[in-house]
């Protein structure tokens, strides 16, 4: 049958044509499915960032979510790059129904709609900020909604090697003050041969947080009330002062030289393990290291050490870095994802999870079992940091990761000698500025669009 | 040619044109879109004009980038261009015993992964336990923290970019092997010495294959990535950012900070950057490079 021959009019190919290539194009980029089991159970994606053993703790998790009911089940996915490919999948339409991030991330997914608001969700499974310590329950905030729920408490303090301390006459209950820790460095430093073969702390191990070294002087790096950067803050300029006491005492070259003695972060040759490096800045996993690496290490731990006006016991200051599992924009069954972020949340999982990781809870209570038992000696320290007034996230802001590499820049050329560390945080600060500005008025431009 | 043999024609080449016009004409197209907007993937593209090209002119980070990378191409091209005809032309010496073995040890590093030989490599350039230095000191030289010295990071770069030079090395090999013998029989005669004949001879010779080599080895030079992003991930470039090139920030504006506009703007930079670079060879090579006719 001929549709028509005659020009303007549809033929049949074209018809044929036409509807091959919109189906194909369904086919292709059209909405899916939600996946089912044979057994009718609906399959959840989680995609989380852990391998290793605390990949295999999680997946012990997701297992035995699986077999506590019989209508979900979670897939568990080690994902590497996280970040990265969740947004690119959650911008393709396919995202997975539960995904892991850091705290950081959080920022740049709200802002963007990535995830979904938990306040309403969240509450009718009894998850809340609310549940969490008060450092934790930040982490999972942002401009006023409640974003993700926290699977694991990480916080950043100082481990020390007791042994060396009482080796030099020094009380084995660690660095109250950085004038404290100066002089544990000073005498712990051994120097053969102009050569380092022992140190007492090294600010580029493990050199994970370059951007804290202003907090133990009271700094803040931005001002989430203004939208303004806050790099070149005397308090902050004094922290990339100190970095660069270190090289102009002991020698850049000295300290390069020794650095480059330091094995991998999770091997016997970590410095700390070794016995090369007497203190370290570190979150609660490195204990599931020293367990299984240097077992007989005897370890203390304490908050930040901080300068003497600040030193409080009682409110320590610290770093939050932690773990918060969220869900993404465009997953077919919020619910179901939330009824599995609820398990997790759960006192008995949660405590579980973190025993395995070594870590501390971010609930708000710990069971006295928890502590009692914990695998991690220094515990009660990662736990009073998260409950601290004074513990501290990393600013939430969408720019946050330029920000970060501007003073991974401050910190290198510090710590070379390649500028004064007041000099360079006032550069870095006129460029973060920058960024922040530019965000601000897309963000403008965008909303006035919309509207 | 009649319209039903065009058709025919276009038919059969529709695979590759099809892949071309989805995989290279459409992104190609719609990245010049995006240099042109704020498009950071979650948020529809905000149009923006040349704001992502003026950035470019006082953004210090993109000028230490593109420093550090033409550093790196002006030192380690004409470095590689030389060693590639000098082991090519050793290799080339007559009866030279092992001859196959030679070509294939310096052949197979180009075969490993990338990520693989940059995990040696560190330890290679590790300042107390790494073979390089413990090999310096039995020189009664004192080896630098390559990978951690400001002073070094650059060259010990070089140095793992030259280990890959197999390719460029194989190809002058083919060349010097089609150069005729007459040649060097009619300089022989002439009383030319080994030097004046390399010179004179050898090189116009391969010259093609030695422009070949400088452009395919500055399209390289200008893309390094993966050695100094392994080495230095943690550092974002290593010690005094020595280690940070071009593409490494393409890298970051894209996948770090999201910023897919202003990254689409610095791929046509870059891809700007290798033309200008290639034309500026051809146009210098035109007196330079001897092509035989056939």
């Amino acid at each position: 049958m001929t549709l028509s021959a005659s020009a303007g009019e549809i033929t049949r190919r074209t018809a044929v044509g036409a509807l091959a290539t919109a189906g194909l194009g369904f086919a292709l980029f059209g909405p899916r499915p939600a996946k089912r089991r044979d057994d009718g159970r609906l399959v959840l994606d989680y995609w989380e960032k852990w391998t290793g053993l605390e990949g295999r703790a999680m997946q012990t998790v997701v297992e035995d979510f699986n077999r506590s009911q019989d209508r979900l089940f979670v897939r568990y996915f080690s994902t590497a790059g996280i970040d990265e490919k969740a947004q690119i999948t959650i911008a393709g339409g396919a995202p997975p129904d539960i995904l892991g991030l850091w705290n950081y991330n959080l920022p740049a997914f709200a802002e963007t709609n990535a995830i979904l608001p938990l306040d309403e969700l969240g509450a009718e499974f009894g998850v809340t900020p609310s549940i969490y310590s008060p450092g934790m329950a930040a982490a999972t905030q942002h401009k006023g909604k409640f974003w993700a729920a926290v699977n694991t408490g990480g916080t950043v303090a100082l481990y020390y090697n007791k042994a060396h301390f009482r080796e030099v006459g020094l009380p084995d209950t660690g660095p109250r003050t950085i004038a404290e820790l100066d002089e544990a460095n000073r005498r712990i430093t051994r120097i053969d041969n102009n050569r380092i073969t022992r140190m007492g702390f090294h600010h580029r191990e493990p050199g994970w947080w370059v951007f804290i070294w202003g907090y133990p002087f009271g700094a803040s790096l931005y001002d989430a009330d203004t939208n303004r950067a806050l790099l070149n803050s005397p308090e902050n300029q004094a922290g990339y002062d100190w970095v660069q006491s270190y090289p102009k005492e002991f020698g850049l070259t000295r300290l390069n030289e020794f650095r480059s003695t330091f094995g991998n972060y999770d091997s016997p040759l970590n410095p700390f393990l070794a016995g090369k490096l007497s203190m370290v800045i570190q979150g609660p996993w490195l204990a599931n290291m020293i367990n299984a690496y240097a077992p007989d290490l005897d370890y203390g731990v304490v908050p930040l050490p901080v300068a003497e006006s600040l030193y409080d016991p009682a409110r320590p200051i610290g770093l939050v870095d932690t773990d918060i599992l969220t869900i993404p924009r465009g997953v077919k069954h919020p619910d179901a994802s939330m009824e599995f972020i609820a398990y997790t949340q759960r006192q008995d999982i949660t405590e579980k999870l973190a025993t395995v990781h070594c870590k501390g809870s971010p609930l708000a209570t710990s069971s006295p079992q928890f502590l009692a038992t914990h695998p991690n000696r220094g515990v009660r320290v990662f736990d009073d940091i998260a409950k601290s007034p004074r513990s501290f996230l990393v600013p939430k802001t969408r720019a946050w990761i330029q920000i970060r590499d501007e003073l991974i820049w401050v910190f290198d050329q510090s710590w070379n000698m390649k500028g004064d560390p007041k000099d360079l945080l006032a550069r870095a600060q006129t460029k973060v500025q920058g960024v922040l500005d530019n965000f601000e008025l897309q963000s403008r431009r965008r909303a006035e669009g919309a509207a | 040619m009649s319209a039903r043999k065009t058709i025919t024609g276009l038919a059969w080449i529709s695979p590759w044109l099809v892949g071309f016009i989805l995989f290279m004409a459409f992104p190609l197209a719609m990245s010049f879109y995006y240099s042109l907007t704020d498009y950071r993937l979650l948020e529809s593209p905000l149009w923006v004009g040349l704001a992502n090209y003026q950035r470019m002119l006082t953004d210090q980070t993109l000028h230490l980038a593109l420093r550090n990378t033409f550093l790196y191409a002006a030192i380690s091209i004409p470095l590689s261009v030389t060693i590639a005809v000098v082991l090519a032309s050793l290799l080339n010496t007559p009866r030279l015993p092992w001859a196959k073995f030679f070509q294939m040890a310096i052949f197979l590093p180009t075969l490993v992964p990338l990520i693989a030989s940059t995990m040696v490599w560190m330890w290679l350039f590790n300042a107390e336990y790494g073979l390089i230095n413990r090999l310096l000191s039995t020189l009664g030289i004192d080896g630098p923290a390559w990978l951690l010295d400001p002073n070094w990071a650059l060259a010990a770069l070089v140095i793992i970019g030259l280990w890959s030079v197999g390719q460029a090395v194989i190809l002058c090999l083919t060349a010097l092997k089609q150069v005729p013998t007459s040649l060097y029989e009619a300089a022989d005669i002439d009383g030319m010495g080994a030097i004046r004949k390399f010179f004179s001879i050898t090189v116009p010779m391969i010259s093609p294959v030695i422009l070949f080599n400088a452009i395919t080895l500055t399209i390289g030079a200008f893309q390094i990535f993966v050695v100094p992003y392994v080495i230095f991930v943690r550092d974002k470039g290593g010690p005094g950012q020595k280690g940070f090139f071009y593409t490494m920030y393409l890298y970051d504006n894209t996948f770090i900070y999201q910023q897919m506009g202003y990254a689409s703007a610095l791929a046509w930079l870059q891809l700007l950057i290798i033309l200008a670079l290639t034309g500026l060879m051809f146009l210098v090579s035109r007196r330079m490079v001897h092509y035989r006719s056939a």
